[in-house]
C-alpha cells in the first residue's frame, strides 16, 4: 500500500512543514497521520467513496517539494486570473507572492499564504483550522491535515463587504507534482465576500489535494465559487466544508471540467435560519471521471437548502453524483430541496448517482428528484427542421443544458471564462458566440 | 399538548392486537447450529441425498460470512447459537382434510382473522398455512391440480417434483448470495412452491399465511414460484406472529421465476411481533426476495404492506433480464414505537425496453426510523430502460425519522430514469380541516394516511386491501399532524 | 343561538381581537366587513377551534353551551360550520369518501343512523345540482387539481350535506369570478331558513349584492366598530375603509 510511501516521503519534510514550532499544530497533524498511517486513501468499501477507486494513486508516487519552486509559469497562467478580482496564487502547494495580486486590498482584510498567517495571525489560524470539518475524516483529509505545506487564508472583519471579488489560484506546474494545501476563510459577522477558487495546471499528470475550510458567523454572507479546470491527466480532491452560524448565507456554485479523476466534496452545516445553495455543472468527457459529493446538515431550525446539480457524461466518462440531507432532531421548519439533472450522450458513459435524504424532524418540507436522459429528440427534431444540422443540434441542445448553471454566476467576470471554457470543451459545436 | 398531539400519544402507546400464543405441542430442536443439525432437519422432512448436499454447502459458505451491517438499523449482536433451527407442530399423521387439522390451531387462525372455512367458502382462496414451520393444510388442491398447478409446500415438492426444485431453487437467489440468505439456504425448515404450466392462468389467488409461534424458533421458509410461458399467477402472503419477549429471527428467502410472457403477482401484509413500546422483544425480518424475469414480455410486481416486526431489511427485487420484462414494486412501510424498517428494492435492468416503476410510501411515528432503500441499476445492454421512481415519507410526531438512499447507476445513455422523493408531516391544516368537518382525531389521520398509502393498496387484491386498512389502523389508528 | 362576550384573542403574545361582542339568533345572517388584518380570519378561526390562539378574556356560548371548551369535532358534530378561506387538498381521499365520513359523524352525534350507500348517494347527487357541480368531483381527491372557484364551491357542498346550525364562510367570495359567486351565493341562500344562521366574514361588498344579511358589523383593529343594518355595507363599499379609520381617529 502506497500510503506507507507517501508516509515515508513526508517524513522527510515533517522538520519543514509549517507549524512544526507550534505543539498545538504539531499535535494535530500527529494524530492525522496516526489515522492515515491506519487506513491510508479511501477505498470504494467506504460508502462514501462507493463510486470513485483512487488507488491508481497508489501506484504512482506524487511528490511534493519541500518549499517554493521558482519554475517559470507559462502564459497560460494569465487566462485564469480574474481581471477585477485581489487573487492569492498558491504555486504547486506554496503561496506565491510574487504571482499573487493583492495591491489595494484594504488594511483590515487578511489575505495571505497559511505559512504567514501562523506566523503573524497563529490566534487565528488555530480558532479556524480543523473548526468547519467537524466529524469528517476519511484517508484524504487525514492526509491532508498532516502534510499540508501551505495554503490560503482569508478573514473579513465584522461588517466589511468587499467590494471585489477574492480569488485563490490552486496552480500546478511540475509534473507528478502533489500540491496539498489548506486553505482557511473566515467571515465575521456581517461580513460579505465574493470568493473564486480556481484549479488549473499544466497538461501533465499531477495531484492535488486541497480542503478548504470557511467559517461564516452570524448573518454573513459568501458567495462561493469553484472553478475547477485542471490538465486532462490531473487527479484532483477538492473539499469544502463549510460551518454556518445564525442567518448566514451561502451561495456555492461549482463547476467541474477538468481532471483526470476529481473528486469534490462541498459539505456545510447549518443553524439556525441559515440558508444555503448549492449549484454544480460537471463535465465528463474522454476518459474522465467526475465525482461531486454534497452534504447539507441542517443541525437548527428554519434553515433552507436548494440544490441543484447539473452532470453531461460523453464518451468513456463516468459521472457521481452523491448528494445528502440531514435534518437532524430540532430543525424544525426546515426547507430542504435538491434536484439532479443528468445528459448521457455516449453509451460508454456512465452515471451513478445517491440523492438521499436523512430526516429526523417532523416539521419539515423536504425534497429530491433525479433525472438520467438525453436529449429531447423532440428539441433536436424541431432544430433540424428549422435547418440546424443533427450534430449542431444536439451540440445546441447540450450546451444550452450546461447554459443554465453558467447563467447563475453572478459574477460578470467569471461567467464569461467559464462559458469560454465550456465552448472550447465542445470544439466542434457550432455554437457561434454572438448567439450567446 | 395539543388535541393532535394527544391523539398520537394515544395511538401509539397502543398495544399489539395479536399477541396470543397457541398451546399445542411442538417438535422442536435444541438451539445452535453445526452440521449435525443440518443433517437431522434434512432427515426429518425426508430429504433426498442431493438436497442435503445442497444445504450443507450453503452451511460452509455461510460460516465464512459476515452479517451485513450497512442497514438503517441498530439491533444487538444476534447469537445464532442460541437459535432452534426446527421447530414442528407434533403431527401424528398429516391432516387429510381441513376437519382433521389439529381445533387449536384452527382456533388461532380464527384469531388472525382468517379462518380457512370461511376463506374457502367465501374467498376461493387456497391457503397452504406455514404454522412455524411445516405446513399443516392444504386446500383447493384438487381445483388447482385440475389446471395443472403444483401448490404444495417445499417439503412435498421436494420429494415430489425434486427436477423442477432442483432445476430452480437457487436459480435466483444464489445459496451464498448474502448472509441471511445463506443461512436460510442451509436451514430452510418449509415454506410454499408454485408451478404454474405454460399458457395457464391460475384460477385463483394463492394464499400462504406465515405465522411464528414457538419461542426461540428462527423461522426459515423458501418460497419457490415458477410461471412458465404466458402463465399468471397471484401469490399473497401474510404474516404475523405471536407476542415475545425476545427477538425472533426470521430469515426467509422468496425466489420467482417468470418465463416468457408470464406475471407473476406477489402482495405481502406483514404483521410480525413488532415489540412492545420499548423494543423489547419483536421479530427481525431479514428476508430475502426476488424475482427473475427471465423471458421476454415477462413481469413481475411486488406489493408490500409492512406494519410489524421489530426490524425489517428487506428489498424484494426484479432482474429484468428479458426484452420487453416489466418490475414493479409498491410499498407501505410503517414504523411505529421503536421500529425499525430498511427496505425497498432493487430493479436491475438487463433487456432491452425494459420498465420498471417504484412506489414507496413510508410512515414514521414514535421513535420509529423508516427507511427506503432502493436500486436501480441499467446495464449497458439494456437499450431504452425506463424507470419512474416515487418515494414519499410521512412522519407522525417528533421524535421519529424517515431517510431515503436511492441508488442510481446507469451504463446505458437510452436510459430514461425518474427518482423523485418528498418527507413532510401530516398538515396541521388537513388535521383541522377534517376535524371541522366532524371527523375525530384519529378518523381524520387514518383516512389521511390511506389516502397517502392509496397508490400501493389499489395493487393488492381486494381482501387484502381492506386488511391492510385494518392494519395501520391497528399500528397506528390514524395518527397526526 | 351564539352569543359572543368581550372576546380578546393573542396570537404569539399578541392582541388581535379585543373586545368583540356578537349576538346571533337562529335565522339570522350576519356580515362581519373589516379591511386586513383586522382579524376576521381569526375571529372564524377561534369560533371553529383551529390551535394556536389563545383565548386571554371572553366567552363564546353556542347554544347554551361553552363553545370554547369544544373540540373541533365536536362544534362541527353540534352544527357549527366553517367554510374555509383557503380549502386544504387531502391527496388520495377522494371527496365522497370524506363527505360520508363526515355526514356518518355528525349523524351518529345527532343520533340517526347511518344512511346506507343508496340513500347517501341519492342525497349526494341532489346536493351536487345546488352548487351545479359536475358529479366527477366527487370521486377526485378533495380540493386536488380544483381551481379556486371549484374549492369553494366544493365548500358550499359540504355545507350542504352536514346541513349545519350556524355557518360561518370565512372570505367565501374572494378568488370568485362573477359566475362562481352567483353560484356560491345561490347555494348559501338556498340553505337559509328559520333556525340556520350565517356569518359572512367578507373584505367587499358585493358578496351582500347575492346574500342579503340581517345584520353588518365592521370589524378595524380587533373590535366592532359599527354595526347596522344591510346598509352600512353600502355604505362603507362607496365611502371605503379610511371612513373607518377615521371614525376612529375621532374617537380616540
Amino acid at each position: 500500500m502506497s500510503a506507507a510511501q507517501y508516509l515515508e516521503l513526508y517524513q522527510s519534510l515533517t522538520e519543514v512543514l509549517p507549524g512544526q514550532n507550534m505543539p498545538w499544530l504539531s499535535e494535530i497533524r500527529q494524530q492525522a497521520r496516526e489515522k492515515f498511517a491506519g487506513g491510508g486513501f479511501p477505498t470504494p468499501r467506504e460508502e462514501e467513496w462507493k463510486y470513485t477507486n483512487v488507488t491508481a494513486l497508489e501506484k504512482k508516487l506524487f511528490k511534493t517539494s519541500a518549499e517554493p519552486g521558482e519554475e517559470a509559469v507559462g502564459p497560460w497562467l494569465d487566462d485564469f486570473y480574474l481581471a477585477d478580482a485581489w487573487t492569492v496564487v498558491l504555486m504547486d502547494g506554496f503561496f506565491s507572492p510574487g504571482l499573487s495580486r493583492l495591491d489595494g486590498l484594504p488594511g483590515n482584510v487578511i489575505a495571505c499564504g497559511m505559512t504567514d498567517a501562523l506566523k503573524h495571525h497563529p490566534g487565528r489560524v488555530k480558532t479556524l483550522l480543523g473548526s468547519a470539518l467537524g466529524l469528517e475524516a476519511h484517508g484524504f483529509i487525514a492526509f491532508n491535515t498532516a502534510f499540508f505545506s501551505d495554503g490560503a487564508f482569508v478573514e473579513i472583519p465584522t461588517g466589511v463587504s468587499l467590494s471585489r471579488p477574492l480569488q485563490i489560484l490552486h496552480v500546478s506546474t511540475r509534473p507528478e507534482g502533489l500540491a496539498n494545501t489548506r486553505s482557511l476563510v473566515g467571515l465575521a459577522a456581517n461580513a460579505g465576500v465574493r470568493l473564486v477558487e480556481t484549479y488549473a495546471g499544466a497538461q501533465q499528470a499531477y495531484l492535488t489535494a486541497a480542503v478548504t475550510e470557511i467559517k461564516l458567523a452570524e448573518n454573513a454572507g459568501l458567495d462561493h465559487y469553484k472553478w475547477q479546470v485542471e490538465s486532462d491527466q490531473a487527479h484532483h480532491f477538492g473539499g469544502i466544508y463549510v460551518s454556518q452560524e445564525r442567518s448566514s448565507r451561502f451561495n456555492q456554485h461549482n463547476f467541474c471540467l477538468g481532471g483526470l479523476l476529481a473528486r469534490t466534496e462541498i459539505h456545510t452545516e447549518l443553524a439556525d435560519g441559515a440558508e444555503c445553495d448549492m449549484n454544480g455543472l460537471f463535465l465528463g468527457l474522454g476518459r474522465q471521471h467526475v465525482d461531486n459529493h454534497t452534504r447539507i446538515h441542517h443541525r437548527e431550525p428554519n434553515g433552507i437548502s436548494r440544490e441543484t446539480y447539473r452532470g453531461i457524461l460523453a464518451d468513456r466518462a463516468r459521472g457521481v453524483f452523491q448528494g445528502r440531507i440531514v435534518v437532524h432532531p430540532n430543525a424544525q421548519k426546515t426547507n430542504a430541496e435538491m434536484n439532479s439533472h443528468n445528459l448521457l450522450l455516449s453509451d460508454d458513459a456512465e452515471i451513478d448517482a445517491k440523492p438521499q435524504l436523512e430526516i429526523l424532524a417532523d416539521d419539515v418540507k423536504c425534497s429530491h428528484g433525479l433525472a438520467v436522459g438525453q436529449l429531447d429528440e423532440e428539441s433536436v427534431f424541431f432544430l433540424q427542421s428549422r435547418g440546424v444540422g443533427h450534430e449542431t443540434a444536439r451540440n445546441m441542445l447540450t450546451f444550452a443544458f450546461a447554459q443554465a448553471m453558467v447563467e447563475k454566476i453572478g459574477l460578470e467576470s467569471l461567467r464569461f471564462l467559464v462559458q469560454e471554457r465550456l465552448l472550447n470543451r465542445f470544439p466542434q459545436s457550432g455554437i457561434r458566440r454572438d448567439w450567446l | 399538548m395539543s388535541a393532535a398531539e394527544q391523539t398520537i400519544e394515544k395511538l401509539i402507546s397502543q398495544e399489539y392486537k395479536q399477541g396470543f400464543v397457541t398451546d399445542l405441542e411442538s417438535d422442536t430442536l435444541p438451539p445452535g447450529l453445526n452440521e449435525e443439525v443440518i443433517r437431522i432437519i434434512s432427515a426429518k422432512k425426508d430429504e433426498p441425498e442431493w438436497m442435503l448436499q445442497w444445504r450443507l454447502e450453503a452451511y460452509r459458505h455461510w460460516l465464512t460470512m459476515t452479517e451485513p451491517r450497512w442497514a438503517y438499523v441498530d439491533y444487538p449482536p444476534i447469537a445464532y447459537d442460541a437459535i432452534s433451527y426446527y421447530s414442528a407442530p407434533k403431527a401424528k399423521e398429516g391432516p387429510k382434510k381441513l376437519n382433521e387439522v389439529d381445533p387449536k390451531l384452527l382456533e388461532t387462525y380464527n384469531k388472525l382473522g382468517i379462518p380457512l372455512y370461511e376463506q374457502e367458502r367465501l374467498a376461493g382462496v387456497a391457503v397452504d398455512a406455514v404454522f412455524d414451520s411445516v405446513s399443516v393444510a392444504t386446500t383447493f388442491k384438487d381445483k388447482l391440480a385440475e389446471a395443472g398447478v403444483i401448490f404444495c409446500s417445499m417439503s412435498e415438492a421436494i420429494r415430489h417434483h425434486p427436477e423442477l426444485v432442483r432445476q430452480y431453487l437457487g436459480s435466483v437467489v444464489p445459496a451464498g448470495d448474502n448472509f441471511f440468505a445463506a443461512l436460510n439456504s442451509a436451514v430452510f425448515s418449509d415454506g410454499s412452491f408454485v408451478y404454474i404450466p405454460k399458457g395457464v392462468r391460475c384460477p385463483m389467488e394463492l394464499s400462504t399465511y406465515f405465522r411464528i409461534n414457538a419461542a426461540k424458533t428462527g423461522q426459515f421458509e423458501r418460497t419457490l414460484i415458477i410461471a412458465e410461458e404466458r402463465s399468471y399467477v397471484s401469490y399473497l402472503e401474510g404474516c404475523t406472529a405471536p407476542m415475545r419477549d425476545e427477538n425472533q429471527l426470521h430469515a426467509a428467502v422468496v425466489e420467482l421465476v417468470a418465463l416468457e410472457g408470464a406475471q407473476i403477482k406477489y402482495s405481502t401484509v406483514q404483521n410480525w411481533y413488532p415489540g412492545d413500546e420499548d423494543g423489547r422483544g419483536g421479530i427481525y425480518n431479514f428476508v430475502t426476495k426476488r424475482g427473475d424475469c427471465r423471458g421476454a414480455h415477462s413481469k413481475i410486481s411486488w406489493t408490500q404492506v409492512e406494519t410489524g416486526s421489530a426490524i425489517t431489511w428487506k428489498y424484494p427485487s426484479c432482474l429484468l433480464r428479458g426484452d420487453h420484462s416489466i418490475g414493479e414494486f409498491y410499498s407501505v412501510a410503517l414504523t411505529n414505537h421503536r421500529q425499525q424498517a430498511d427496505t425497498g428494492t432493487k430493479m436491475i435492468h438487463i433487456g432491452k425496453n425494459t420498465k420498471s416503476t417504484i412506489i414507496s410510501k413510508g410512515i414514521s411515528a414514535g421513535r420509529a426510523n423508516n427507511s427506503y432503500r432502493g436500486l436501480v441499476k441499467v446495464l449497458k445492454s439494456a437499450e431504452n430502460a425506463r424507470n419512474h421512481t416515487q418515494c414519499d415519507s410521512l412522519l407522525i410526531g417528533d421524535r421519529c425519522g424517515a431517510h431515503t438512499f436511492p441508488y442510481i447507476e446507469v451504463k446505458q445513455a437510452s436510459a430514461r430514469i425518474e427518482h423523485e422523493a418528498t418527507t413532510s408531516k401530516i398538515g396541521e391544516d388537513q388535521l383541522f380541516f377534517c376535524r371541522q368537518r366532524g371527523l375525530s382525531a384519529e378518523d381524520a389521520v387514518s383516512m389521511i394516511v390511506n389516502g397517502f398509502c392509496k397508490e400501493v393498496f389499489k395493487e393488492l387484491p381486494m381482501e387484502f386491501a381492506v386488511e391492510a386498512q385494518a392494519l395501520l389502523g391497528i399500528s397506528l389508528e390514524g395518527s397526526v399532524g | 343561538m351564539l352569543k359572543i362576550e368581550n372576546l380578546h384573542v393573542r396570537v404569539e403574545d399578541k392582541p388581535i381581537l379585543k373586545g368583540i361582542s356578537l349576538t346571533i339568533r337562529p335565522g339570522e345572517v350576519h356580515a362581519i366587513m373589516g379591511p386586513n388584518g383586522s382579524g376576521k380570519s381569526t375571529l372564524s378561526n377561534v369560533l371553529a377551534g383551529r390551535d394556536g390562539y389563545e383565548i386571554s378574556a371572553g366567552s363564546v356560548t353556542y347554544q347554551g353551551r361553552n363553545l370554547l371548551e369544544m373540540a373541533p369535532e365536536e362544534r362541527a358534530r353540534e352544527g357549527v360550520f366553517l367554510a374555509f378561506q383557503y380549502p386544504v387538498e387531502i391527496p388520495g381521499v377522494s371527496n365522497i369518501y370524506l363527505l360520508k365520513a363526515a355526514l356518518n359523524a355528525v349523524r351518529k352525534h345527532r343520533g340517526l343512523h347511518e344512511l346506507d350507500a343508496i340513500d347517501f348517494l341519492k342525497m349526494i347527487k341532489d346536493k351536487v345540482k345546488l352548487v351545479e357541480m359536475n358529479e366527477q368531483f366527487l370521486y377526485r381527491a378533495v380540493n386536488e387539481g380544483f381551481s379556486g372557484g371549484e374549492k369553494k364551491r366544493n365548500e358550499i357542498l359540504q355545507m350542504a350535506v352536514l346541513e349545519p346550525r350556524l355557518c360561518i364562510l370565512d372570505e367565501t367570495d374572494s378568488g370568485l369570478d362573477i359566475d362562481a359567486l352567483k353560484i356560491v351565493s345561490d347555494g348559501v341562500n338556498s340553505l337559509r331558513c328559520e333556525e340556520r344562521s350565517f356569518i359572512l366574514i367578507t373584505h367587499y361588498q358585493r358578496l351582500l349584492d347575492y346574500i342579503k344579511p340581517d345584520f353588518v358589523h365592521v370589524l378595524a383593529q380587533g373590535r366592532i366598530v359599527k354595526s347596522g343594518d344591510a346598509d352600512l355595507a353600502l355604505e362603507l363599499e362607496d365611502k371605503g375603509y379610511g371612513w373607518i379609520d377615521q371614525q376612529l381617529g375621532a374617537v380616540a
